[in-house]
């Protein structure tokens, strides 16, 4: 808890030292980290020099975890202990995994949290959101041997089509692993970012972003340093894999390989995409797949893959329409993920833009590079600065209702945060609970929906049939992440509410990962949280004292003031003691007694917001 | 300022009105952003956080309904006469529900004959006929004292045809598929 401090514009409260924070790019097949070092972002390489760090990772027997490249090498001698691709099984119930081939070589099952679980040939398993944070972990390890300190923060990207489910699992993984998520940011606004800050440019920017396994489409519109999206849009299921498989289709057709031969099969996708690398410089290039031997031109992959960027097109022309944006009103189309180097995707992005793409910073950098310069703008090193993201929500959030059909609470593409409230009402004398499912999508039907959460209500005052009057607000943070509260208005009764995550862990579950993970080291344990609530004793006190020492005469009124100071006092005196949990308890009290003042200190600041641009507004002219 | 006690006008520094600068009230939007947005509170502590979100919550929330000529409509009504038009759809007004009627129709003739031209002239025809009726409501509002009866029955119009709007795209989609 702290009170606002605020600082004004241009000037800085105080020379803080520089606080280290990194961008991620958690990808599909490859992730990296970045940092704002002199004020120049970038990526991190390992000591060999190598920026990306392949998303696979090696469960040995004895328990060591290798991620990276090593890992990869040896998926080809044991593929049965090694993951990869785990991003498309992240935030993903058993019952997704019809589409997803990548994971062959491993066996998945259902475990009790909904998510699947990845069975090794060793008898390891691993559920995504651990895999993910094994890879987070080895690069916050990079970044922090390269900068010489803990991670203060990080931003990690996700794709904009993410649904709920599966921000969660990223975020879950990233406290799996130890680290403070500052924010989660869409991939597309954060090459926005890069681009964006880049050359000062303003204007609407459309970001065309095609991974290995996901098509992304923004966009957005720059001004004054805000970058405001105005519409996402994509397809999570579509991207440059879609490209290999098609051209491995033709490959297994020409040598006439069998049609049921698994291993013929990713061989020709192997084949597919060293074919379509080769072609990216040449026009045409020689290939060996079998019994099969024989040319095969650019011209020919085109035509094979034209249907898969023409699909990518027509979610442009959607989201363009969403935004309320004509195709001839975008001034700039920014090029992003390794998928988007095929001659034949920038063609047609140009052809249906009528703008040549930008390309100039490496599109399998620039989502990590506009991560980290939020990062740094987040962690507080820049705090002068007006850079400012204005994010929407990708799907249409709902809930179930009776038939199993989708009533729509918050529709896609509406800025967050946002809240929406819904009353509801008992249909039985003296009913105490019931359920609310929440679902994500566009569809009619619950079950073409994706299902996040159920929320059970519990608590309800028991009245006769139909006078309950149940108020559920369905609050979506800044990550897009999801919170519901319940009240009941007549009687003002809050209601509990039990989450359980459709494909995920519940608190509880992260709370246990995290403490087995510590569990060795109690004593420790105790000694440093006690450290830490002194801290941050003394922190909130001096914020605090701050505070009231700025407008607190202003703003409170003589009782306010003192009830205030008392409670400061208390937490002082505790403060000196060996409690954490007495530090802990006048650390709330003190966060009671002053919410209030943080509440008007916070509105005070605002209306300056509006009423100084103004004074500014009559001196320009 | 996203003080709980303002209502959406007070937010932007408005008097409640009907007439509203549509790029004024979005800039106005960002400047309040620059400060209550949690992006400009991740320093401070969960407290902080929380309120930046409300704050957040609340004016975007106020943006969306200022920035609908319906919903603003309808705002201004509930926050000056206290009249909730949102839930009361009983309109006695023949000759417009005839229209209404004939328009479905045709919206559905074209949808059936997956012909995209005439679905974009239809559009175009809708579009016009919502833009009188927004102008038609503002000079209600301009008019005092209000006729509360006439207001109500414009509203719903317009109502009427930001849905049909809606249900255009909705066919178009289905175009594209």
């Amino acid at each position: 808890m702290a009170l606002l401090q605020i600082s004004e514009p241009g000037q800085s409260t105080r020379a803080h030292h520089h606080r280290l924070a990194a961008g991620i790019d958690l990808g599909t097949t490859n992730s990296l980290i970045a940092t704002v070092r002199s004020g120049e972002a970038a990526t991190l390489p390992d000591p060999e020099g190598r920026h990306t760090l392949p998303s696979v990772v090696h469960y040995k027997s004895d328990g060591e975890v290798v991620v990276g490249h090593e890992a990869k090498s040896r998926q080809a001698v044991e593929p049965g202990n090694v993951i990869s691709s785990i991003k498309r099984l992240l935030g993903r119930g058993l019952a997704d995994m019809d589409k997803i081939k990548e994971f062959s070589a491993n066996t998945l099952v259902e475990s009790d949290s909904g998510m699947p679980g990845v069975v090794l040939n060793n008898g390891i398993q691993k559920n995504p959101v651990e895999v993910s944070s094994d890879i987070l972990r080895a690069l916050a390890s990079r970044a922090e041997e390269a900068l010489g300190g803990e991670l203060g923060g990080v931003v990690i990207t996700v794709p904009a089509y993410f649904d709920e489910a599966q921000r969660q699992a990223t975020k879950d993984s990233a406290q799996l692993a130890g680290l403070k998520v500052l924010r989660l940011l869409n991939e597309p606004t954060a090459a926005a970012v890069a681009y964006g800050l880049d050359s000062g440019s303003e204007g609407i920017h459309a970001i065309y972003d095609l991974g290995g396994g996901t098509f992304d489409i923004s966009i957005l519109r720059l001004e004054k340093g805000v970058f405001e999206v105005l519409a996402t849009g994509g397809d999570s299921a579509l991207g440059g894999d879609d490209f290999d498989r098609a051209i491995g289709q033709y490959l297994v057709e020409q040598a006439k390989v069998d049609s049921d031969d698994r291993r013929a099969h990713q061989l020709a996708m192997i084949k597919a995409r060293e074919v379509k690398e080769a072609l990216t410089d040449t026009d045409s290039v020689e290939v060996n797949f079998f019994d099969w031997q024989g040319e095969m031109s650019r011209a020919q992959i085109e035509e094979i893959i034209a249907p898969i960027v023409d699909k990518t097109l027509l979610s442009c022309r959607r989201t363009l329409k969403d935004a309320g944006v004509k195709v001839d009103e975008v001034d700039k189309v920014v090029m992003v993920g390794g998928s988007t180097r095929v001659p034949l995707v920038r063609e047609k992005v140009e052809q249906y833009f009528k703008v040549p793409p930008l390309t100039d910073i490496d599109p399998d950098k620039v989502v990590a590079i506009g991560a980290a310069i939020q990062a740094n703008v987040l962690i507080g090193n820049k705090s002068d600065d007006d850079m400012l993201l204005l994010d929407v929500i990708p799907l249409s959030l709902g809930v179930e209702t009776m038939g199993g059909l989708c009533e729509k609470i918050i529709p896609r593409n509406t800025p967050i945060p946002i809240a929406k409230a819904q009353e509801f009402t008992t249909f039985k004398d003296g009913q105490t609970a019931m359920a609310i499912h929440v679902v994500q999508g566009e569809r009619e039907l619950v079950e073409d929906c994706r299902s996040l959460a159920r929320f059970e209500l519990r608590g309800i005052p028991p009245m006769v049939a139909g006078a309950a009057r149940i108020r559920v607000t369905y609050q979506l943070d800044a990550d897009g992440l999801l919170q519901v509260m319940a009240e009941e208005t007549t009687s003002g009764v809050k209601t509990d509410i039990t989450v359980k995550p459709s494909y995920g862990l519940n608190d509880e579950q992260i709370t246990d990962m995290l403490k087995s993970s510590f569990s060795h080291a109690e004593g420790d344990m105790e000694a440093r949280m006690l450290r830490e609530q002194k801290v941050e004793a003394a922190r909130v006190i001096e914020a605090v004292s701050a505070a009231l020492n700025e407008n607190g005469k202003e703003l409170l009124n003589d009782e306010e003031y003192a009830a205030i100071q008392s409670a400061l006092e208390q937490l002082n005196e505790t403060a000196q003691g060996d409690s954490a949990k007495a530090i802990e308890d006048a650390l709330e009290y003190v966060e009671k007694s002053t919410n209030e003042f943080a509440n008007r200190r916070m509105d005070a600041s605002i209306a300056k917001a509006l009423v100084g641009h103004e004074v500014d507004e009559i001196d320009e002219i | 300022m996203a003080n709980a006690q303002q209502n959406y006008f007070e937010l932007f520094g408005l008097e409640p009105n009907f007439f509203i600068d549509k790029k004024d009230l979005s800039s106005k939007l960002k400047r309040l952003l620059q400060s209550a947005h949690p992006d400009r509170h991740t320093q401070g502590g969960s407290q902080q956080q929380m309120l930046a979100m409300q704050k957040t919550t609340r004016l975007n929330d106020a943006f969306a309904v200022l920035k609908d000529p319906v919903k603003r409509a309808q705002y201004l009504l509930q926050l000056v006469k206290n009249i909730d038009t949102t839930q009361d759809h009983t309109v006695n007004d023949a000759e417009f529900l005839m229209q209404q009627l004939e328009l479905r129709e045709e919206l559905d003739t074209i949808t059936k004959q997956k012909n995209a031209s005439e679905l974009m002239s239809f559009a175009d025809k809708i579009e016009a006929m919502a833009e009188q009726q927004e102008a038609e409501l503002g000079r209600l509002f301009e008019h005092e004292p209000w006729d509360l009866d006439a207001l109500k029955i414009s509203i719903y119009k317009l109502q009427f045809l930001h849905k049909t709007l809606r249900d255009i795209e909705l066919a178009e989609d289905t175009l594209l598929d």
